[in-house]
């Protein structure tokens, strides 16, 4: 669950966000969309927990990230969110499995949910990659700079689905792919969330996944701060 | 949580072509600074042992350095020499405990020969403490007899019983031969690793005999050579027999030019018929038995550390002759005293080459900092705090320095293993491999902390562009 309330963001003075309130419910899956430049990152960072607003509260799976300590909020966010973002998801000196299993390195209930389903974080990657269809034992050996963009994003939805976490937030996840890795690429990631009870907060400003989606929320009706503005 | 430390390593581990010259030119400079520290304290040690046993050293009036080369180190020649009689009166001292007289200035294929008496085997010690040992035969028991150091029968190969012509002077080639009384071999020592290994030890009767001509018995032979020529040489000590020697004692040939290594050969061919024959030279030697008037100096042990001074004093103050007493252990000290100036320069160098080591894995790791932003957004977005990305860095540094150190040290070792025989026939100091003691450990543990603390600086520098940056990838 997820809960804006009365939340403003300035940034170097300039007001970007102001919401006067969005609620996501757990398992609700949701796509905002909004043109780029209309404070998607922000508000995305803000949820995570790596920024604090300056007036309002932000309550996470019922706790207010707005009172935590930056390390709790960090700590939290290991713990709570998986993500997956535009490009670049994965760190070029870690292969596969290490990419996939990183996020149990830093959150010790992730780590422990993971290893309900399988005996070791390898395995639970390797089952992770396979429900996503990707053959593990293929591309095991290569270099993660190696696989396809398709493959790559891929592999970021098993990092983010690892030890299943209250929430994945996608940021534009689908943008380097082609129109048909698109709509598979939504699917898996739908199926998934499904199976695991996760909430799914999927942020692009491509219109043609909304349909989707049981909700769409249009960034720019509820932000108060117009989008020239915030230009 | 993850451990920062093994992320970067593995960041490392990915990048180590990057980081090969980091690690290649801290290495060396670790290299550098190590070995500066182990030679001088090697040197040190390798200069105080052979005279670690001796008291006072007493010669003819010279400087102290002077006298602690020439008589413990065989570097030089001495100017002058002392009399005989002060050795006999320096013993007869009631706080006297012993004497050792030496004499120099011969030579065998480019080893110095020292002619002393029994008390050199009795008394003399080495490396606190270690009496000079035998690995094969005994010491002299005839006057005609000579121990080897173990180098020199060693590199030469000679064996108990063997024929050994001396060298008059002490150059490598010698012109002039003392091959009408040649000696045998009666004892070869333990190597001691002091200048001993390096000696081939005589009595003080036998290194008179064959300088003396006073009767004329011992040069009467038939000269060999026709080509014979006059050589003048500059040795200012032995002087009674050298106006002889020209003309009767001159029979260079010029084979003898040849480098060592084919002249040691042609020796080695000639060792089996070359066994020791007394001859009679040797007899007539032997009957007049004659000590001699001058020696080089005295080694000299005291029955108490308290009366090392009053003799000292007593002998420097002695109007019969004019004579310096010198503590060998502090004319090392003093010795070294000039060597520290080398030093100091050196670790000064040492030091800069490290940092500039340093400063090459800083603008490295400061360059990737910049091309790092997305990899740290997806670290931030898995639960990194700042904090982390930060430790993320320092432990980049870390382990580049930890390597570039261990590297460092398999090369000093590498470099000590290499120079340890160089060093030793070029110097005669015998380069102990040990571990690294606790001070160099130190040194070690500075660089790292030195690396750790430099890389505080990109490390804020990431930490603060996380906290901007967040999870933004689109940079």
């Amino acid at each position: 669950m997820i809960e804006l309330n009365n939340m403003q963001f300035s940034w170097k003075e300039a007001l970007i966000l102001d919401i006067e309130h969005l609620k996501i419910k757990a398992n609700e899956k949701v796509f905002i969309q909004g043109e780029s430049g209309s404070g998607k990152s922000t508000l995305l960072n803000l949820m995570a927990g790596v920024i604090t607003p300056q007036k309002g509260e932000v309550i996470i799976s019922n706790q207010h990230l707005s009172t935590m300590k930056s390390f709790q909020r960090d700590n939290f966010r290991a713990n709570h969110i998986g993500f997956i973002f535009q490009q670049f998801n994965l760190i070029p000196y870690l292969n596969l499995l290490e990419n996939i299993i990183l996020p149990c390195k830093f959150s010790l209930s992730r780590k422990e949910k993971a290893l309900k389903h399988s005996k070791t974080l390898e395995e639970e990657a390797i089952r992770l990659l396979g429900n996503l269809g990707i053959n593990a034992s293929s591309i095991l050996k290569r270099k993660v700079s190696e696989l396809s963009i398709g493959q790559q994003q891929r592999v970021a939805i098993a990092r983010a689905l690892i030890g299943s976490p209250d929430i994945i937030i996608a940021d534009e996840p689908t943008s380097a792919l082609d129109s048909k890795h698109k709509a598979s690429f939504v699917k898996i990631l739908f199926d998934e969330c499904e199976k695991e009870n996760i909430t799914l907060v999927f942020v692009s400003h491509d219109e043609s996944l909304k349909s989707h989606f049981q909700r769409c929320i249009k960034l720019s009706s509820i932000n108060g701060v117009k989008a020239e503005e915030v230009e | 949580m993850m451990s920062m430390f093994t992320l970067a390593f593995k960041s490392i581990q990915s990048r180590k072509t990057t980081f090969f010259l980091t690690f290649f030119s801290i290495a060396l400079s670790v290299m550098l600074l190590l070995s500066v520290q182990i030679i001088k304290k090697e040197a040190n040690s390798g200069f105080m042992q052979p005279v670690s046993g001796t008291d006072l050293i007493i010669g003819p009036k010279s400087s102290q350095i002077e006298l602690l080369l020439y008589s413990v180190f065989h570097i030089g020649t001495p100017n002058t020499l002392m009399e005989y009689k002060s050795y006999e009166r320096i013993q007869s001292n009631k706080n006297v405990k012993w004497a050792i007289p030496i004499s120099l200035g011969d030579s065998h294929k480019g080893y110095k020969v020292l002619s002393t008496n029994e008390n050199f085997f009795k008394h003399y010690s080495y490396a606190n403490g270690k009496k000079v040992e035998f690995r094969q035969g005994k010491a002299f028991d005839d006057m005609f007899h000579v121990v080897l150091g173990y180098e020199v029968a060693k590199k030469l190969n000679y064996k108990l019983g063997d024929n050994i012509v001396l060298s008059h002077g002490d150059t490598e080639v010698s012109f002039v031969h003392h091959d009408e009384l040649p000696f045998k071999v009666s004892g070869i020592l333990k190597p001691t690793h002091t200048p001993i290994d390096k000696t081939l030890i005589v009595t003080l009767h036998a290194m008179e005999a064959i300088h003396d001509d006073s009767s004329g018995h011992f040069m009467l032979r038939p000269v060999k050579n026709p080509n014979q020529h006059n050589v003048h040489h500059e040795d200012a000590h032995h002087d009674e027999s050298h106006e002889s020697e020209h003309g009767e004692h001159d029979e260079h040939h010029e084979d003898e030019y040849h480098e060592e290594h084919a002249e040691q050969h042609e020796e080695h061919a000639e060792h089996s018929e070359n066994t020791f024959k007394e001859n009679l030279s040797h007899k007539v030697a032997k009957k007049l038995k004659k000590l001699p008037e001058k020696i080089s100096a005295v080694y000299v042990g005291v029955d108490s550390k308290s009366s090392i001074l009053s003799i000292q004093r007593k002998i420097n103050d002695n109007t019969q002759e004019p004579l310096s007493a010198i503590i060998p252990a502090m004319a090392v000290q003093d010795l070294w005293g000039f060597f520290d100036i080398v030093q100091v320069t050196l670790n000064i160098i040492s030091i800069l080459v490290v940092f500039i080591g340093l400063l090459g894995m800083l603008s490295l790791i400061l360059m990737g900092v910049q091309n790092r932003r997305k990899e740290m957004a997806i670290l931030r977005s898995i639960g990194a705090t700042p904090f982390d990305i930060g430790k993320l860095i320092v432990g980049e540094a870390a382990i580049v320095c930890g390597i570039s150190i261990g590297l460092g040290v398999v090369f000093l070792y590498v470099a000590l293993f290499l120079s340890s025989q160089p060093l030793y026939d070029t110097f005669g100091f015998y380069l102990q491999i040990a571990p690294l003691s606790l001070s160099e450990l130190a040194i070690l543990a500075l660089i790292e902390f030195s690396a750790i603390l430099i890389s505080f600086i990109p490390a804020y520098q990431i930490y603060k562009q996380s906290l901007v940056d967040g999870m933004n990838t689109q940079i």
